[in-house]
């Protein structure tokens, strides 16, 4: 009966999880040491929600995978619920409402909207007669998305929502959608950042009318897309003003941080400091300048990268971001292989998941990418997160698991 | 439920691992620019991020006299400093208060410089105000009690204007002194502003790992630092002693002594009164005192020994002498009759004798220090030779002394009078007054000390200078000054002759015998200067030994009267002082009223053994030899 239970178990996925995870507490160690700190606190807190997490996963990778597909809708609906709850009773963060206190536990019900969207998503195109390039088919899903991503906007959590729009684009190209729609999806993104530019808005403008002109499709479609175009194209300057300053700060910061050293700018030249000081080897664990004597901010949990870069070097980025691609490679693959669609998507929506948190949050410290609270998978302090990262790992192992089934 | 189409998620799996591959490519690209090719930069900064650069102060040089007895030290004293970037505005509230400042100076001296490097805004603040702000120190961030120096005076020492005082930088003085840094503390006069660039000494360099609040953590490197270095020592070639007593000597009045070494021009005493106490200025400030040396009206904070011009008065007679003597208009032997007037046109000059001293020679004349002859003498010479040897003399001009702000003094010329009075605008009167040393001629004490010292030499001097040598620390290497022999060209030693022996007679039973020294032959004039302040000024110059010249001094005493009475006296326990180590007691000539008669025999008898050769006792074998 023993060797049954291991039969089929993605020992790879879980190597390249546990590595990173390793990494990570270590990293958490040395950022949040210092002078006055006495018996670890944070890393013992780590340690703490690593092992709760690996519990966690290792539970979800042997339930059963009925039970996986069933509870998907409960799930959404819970977290929906929780959220709703958050823009009532949240507690503050950093500028933003994000938190739930239960007690003395605080608990981002974002974090597990993120999980969970990707479950619903899966659990609703793997019915039978569900096609995702039927109109209302289509419809359905960009609302089970968008429904998230509206009320964590509204927290006002900028960085938190933006996942959920990434995960709309890679879910609909994996779920099948057709060349013809994704641009119909794509291209109004493009609209958006032209539109800042009024040349650039025309140019762009007849480059859509060209590709819908020979996509030979019914009149009235062509016609409401172009129309759609340019009302995004009217509506985003509108919409940038409405932005929270801190965010059009976070924005613009990005693209010239040297502008405000002392203030949103900070960060960014701090960690490029950090980062570019660190050299190829690194300045040796523990003795990062710039991360012991707490020049980087929020170096434990945002720019935790930072005090990697700074104290590994290039050599331990290189490790590092080795790791997670050939985790995220790995899981497309997975992805790939499994029989349902069901797992199909959900393994390809939590790889986009992971990418998407790694590409934003690495890109920021080296100046790549804005300044916006998205933690590292397995890597950054903070125990919401990394329970949801290892049961994503877990969902994942599950899914490889059980991959003939469907 | 479904299952998946892998035919179509195949291509869609290389096209989004595609995305990813390029996605990681692009974040690797990132970290090579930084980490790699970058990397000198951000190591850099990120070095001035955590390391900050403190400037140690060197010690300042310290002043000696030719014995190595200090004359000014260095002391610490208690400063406070403000370090921009950690300060509140209540903190330079609370702080501008206690120490009774502007507020405003305050914020205008840490706005120039913004950062973490500690500004210092009040210096020597006294142990009452440093346990003060030392209490309340964890409620004023941002300000630290420093501890700085200041110069100190040994008990016994004064002589401020010798010393000068030191003073924050200005901006001035930092554009004429670019190495110069604001806050530095420098001379700004005396021998601390002339020699400021060698006492004080080379600033060193430390490093300090600070965090990102700006805490000093400790020691960076100790192999960077580079300690700083001792200023030079300065050696004046005075022995205080000296300076000390002629300062003695002029207690109370308005003067200045100067006293030089005519062998090579070292001056042995610069006196001026009255003085001020140089512990004053010296830290910090208090602003009443400050008020009150200002508006002293006798000028306590002015050298009169350099800075003051005055009328010569007969002390310049001998300047007509050399001129009438050189040009050959007059022999020694040319006589003149003193009927103790003189009549210039409708004005009557009175002579100071007003008895007359009647038929005088050359030599009688300066003896006497007679105007008539002189008034005679001036007018047979005219302005142009007179103007001439005026400047042969070096009148008119500073000495070099080594000491900043001297006064050049006034020679008056025929262009200058012309200029003044108009081209016609000035009589013979005028002429006839320089030649006994009134009118507009201006000299200073100094001036007349190298006057009498090129007389002393015979045409022979050397700029005076209070420096002797300077130790060197980054060296450890000993500078001599630069003595310079320089000679007058165009006055002959039998010129000489004749007006070093008037002035021995001077001194010798002429108007200067109070300035006679017991036992050494000495030469000297004196001189009473009129002037529209009250009495006149009284004036003294000498130089001993009449043959093998040491040492030439210049007395004068403000409003003192006659030079003979006053001055000379001053100059003879100064030189009994020089060449006996202290003044001999004066004799007082009584008449023996007492009628009893004293043995005549020894006090002590004689010991007749003691003159009895001594037996010297040698052992025979050194003989053999």
């Amino acid at each position: 009966m023993k060797k049954n239970y291991f039969k089929n178990f993605d020992f790879i996925l879980l190597f390249f999880t546990l590595s990173l995870l390793a990494i990570g507490l270590i990293t958490v160690y040395s950022a949040t040491n210092g002078a006055g700190i006495k018996n670890q606190p944070y890393f013992s807190k780590q340690i703490v929600f690593a092992v709760l997490g690996i519990i966690t996963m290792l539970v979800i990778a042997f339930m059963p995978f009925k039970l996986l597909v069933r509870t998907s809708f409960p799930l959404y609906g819970l977290s929906i619920f929780l959220l709703i709850l958050v823009l009532f009773f949240g507690v503050k963060g950093y500028g933003a409402e994000r938190w739930l206190a239960l007690g003395s536990l605080k608990i981002q019900p974002s974090e597990l909207a993120k999980l969970a969207t990707i479950l619903a998503v899966g659990r609703y195109l793997s019915a039978e007669n569900t096609d995702i390039n039927q109109f209302k088919h289509f419809m359905i899903t960009g609302l089970i998305i968008l429904l998230p991503f509206a009320l964590i906007v509204g927290q006002p959590d900028l960085g938190t929502s933006l996942v959920f729009l990434a995960l709309l684009i890679p879910l609909l190209f994996w779920a099948g959608l057709n060349w013809f729609y994704l641009f119909v999806i794509l291209s109004p993104a493009l609209t958006a950042l032209l539109s800042f530019n009024f040349y650039a808005f025309l140019i762009w403008m007849g480059v859509v009318f060209a590709v819908l002109y020979f996509s030979k499709r019914k009149i009235i479609i062509l016609a409401s897309v172009f129309i759609l175009h340019i009302a995004v194209g009217l509506a985003t300057p509108a919409m940038w003003n409405h932005l929270r300053p801190y965010q059009q700060q976070r924005i613009l910061t990005f693209t010239a941080p040297e502008k405000d050293p002392h203030g949103a700018g900070y960060q960014i030249i701090q960690s490029k400091v950090a980062i570019g000081s660190g050299g190829l080897w690194g300045k040796g664990f523990m003795h990062g300048s710039q991360t012991q004597l707490k020049f980087l901010p929020a170096q434990h949990t945002d720019f935790i990268f930072s005090v990697l870069g700074e104290e590994r070097g290039f050599f331990g980025v290189s490790v590092t971001l080795g790791l997670f691609l050939l985790l995220l490679l790995y899981m497309l693959y997975l992805a790939t292989n499994v029989n349902s669609v069901y797992g199909g998507i959900v393994i390809s929506g939590i790889t986009t998941l992971l990418l998407f948190h790694v590409f934003v949050n690495v890109g920021m410290t080296v100046g790549l990418a804005p300044v916006t609270g998205l933690p590292l998978p397995f890597i950054s302090y903070g125990g919401s997160f990394l329970l949801v990262s290892l049961s994503m790992i877990g969902y994942a192992l599950n899914l490889a698991k059980n991959r003939f089934e469907y | 439920m479904k299952v998946q189409n892998k035919q179509i998620l195949q291509n869609r799996r290389f096209i989004y691992s595609g995305l990813i591959i390029f996605l990681f490519a692009f974040l690797i690209y990132g970290f090579i620019r930084l980490q790699v090719l970058k990397k000198e930069v951000y190591v850099r900064q990120s070095l001035s991020n955590s390391i900050r650069r403190v400037r140690l102060y060197p010690v300042r040089g310290l002043i000696k006299d030719r014995n190595g007895k200090i004359l000014v030290d260095t002391r610490p004293a208690y400063s406070v400093a403000v370090i921009p970037k950690q300060t509140n505005p209540a903190s330079i509230a609370y702080l501008a208060k206690s120490l009774k400042l502007d507020k405003q100076a305050i914020l205008d001296k840490i706005k120039k410089d913004y950062g973490f490097r500690p500004v210092i805004v009040a210096r020597d603040i006294g142990l009452k105000r440093l346990v003060d702000l030392e209490e309340n120190r964890l409620a004023l961030p941002g300000i630290l009690p420093v501890v700085d120096t200041k110069r100190y005076y040994p008990p016994d020492v004064r002589s401020p204007h010798l010393f000068g005082t030191m003073g924050e930088v200005n901006k001035v003085e930092q554009l004429l002194n670019p190495s110069y840094q604001s806050g530095d503390m420098i001379g700004k006069s005396g021998l601390e502003k002339k020699y400021d660039r060698e006492m004080r000494g080379i600033k060193g360099t430390q490093y300090i790992r600070v965090d990102a609040s700006g805490k000093e953590l400790g020691v960076y490197d100790k192999n960077r630092n580079v300690p700083p270095i001792h200023g030079d020592d300065l050696y004046l070639y005075m022995d205080y002693e000296m300076q000390r007593f002629a300062e003695s000597l002029l207690a109370g009045k308005r003067g200045a002594l100067v006293a030089i070494d005519v062998r090579n021009g070292g001056i042995i005493a610069l006196a001026s009164m009255p003085d001020y106490d140089p512990r004053l200025l010296s830290g910090k400030i208090e602003t009443a005192e400050w008020e009150k040396l200002i508006n002293n009206k006798s000028h306590p904070l002015f050298s009169r020994a350099i800075q003051s011009a005055y009328p010569p008065g007969s002390v310049f007679k001998i300047v007509a002498a050399v001129a009438a003597l050189q040009e050959k208009i007059i022999t020694p032997q040319w006589t003149a009759y003193c009927p103790g007037y003189f009549k210039l046109g409708r004005k009557i000059i009175h002579c100071w004798n007003p008895k007359g001293h009647g038929k005088l020679d050359l030599y009688g004349a300066i003896k006497n220090s007679c105007n008539v002859y002189f008034l005679q003498l001036g007018l047979k010479i005219g302005l142009d030779i007179w103007t001439k040897y005026s400047k042969l003399f070096r009148f008119g001009q500073p000495t070099g002394i080594d000491l900043p702000g001297e006064a050049p003094g006034l020679v008056p010329t025929r262009a200058y009078y012309n200029k003044i009075y108009g081209k016609n605008g000035w009589t013979k009167g005028n002429l006839a007054n320089l030649a006994i040393g009134q009118g507009e001629l201006l000299t200073t004490p100094i001036q007349i000390a190298q006057y009498v010292m090129i007389l002393a030499n015979k045409g022979v001097y050397y700029i005076p200078h209070l420096l002797d040598h300077i130790y060197d620390y980054s060296t450890h290497k000993t500078i001599e000054f630069p003595v310079e022999t320089k000679y007058i060209n165009g006055i002959s030693q039998q010129v000489y002759n004749v007006v070093r022996e008037g002035m021995h007679q001077v001194v010798n039973g002429g108007t200067g015998w109070r300035a006679k020294v017991r036992g050494i032959d000495m030469a000297g004039k004196t001189g009473t200067a009129q002037n529209p302040h009250g009495k006149p000024h009284a004036w003294f110059m000498g130089f001993a030994p009449y043959d093998f010249p040491r040492i030439a001094i210049a007395v004068i005493v403000e409003n003192g009267g006659s030079g003979g009475h006053t001055a000379a006296p001053i100059a003879r326990k100064f030189l009994e002082k020089y060449f006996y180590g202290e003044p001999l007691p004066e004799i007082i000539v009584k008449k023996d009223t007492s009628k009893t008669i004293r043995p005549v025999a020894p006090a002590v008898p004689l010991n007749m053994e003691a003159l009895s050769p001594l037996p010297v006792t040698v052992p025979e074998d050194s003989l053999s030899l």
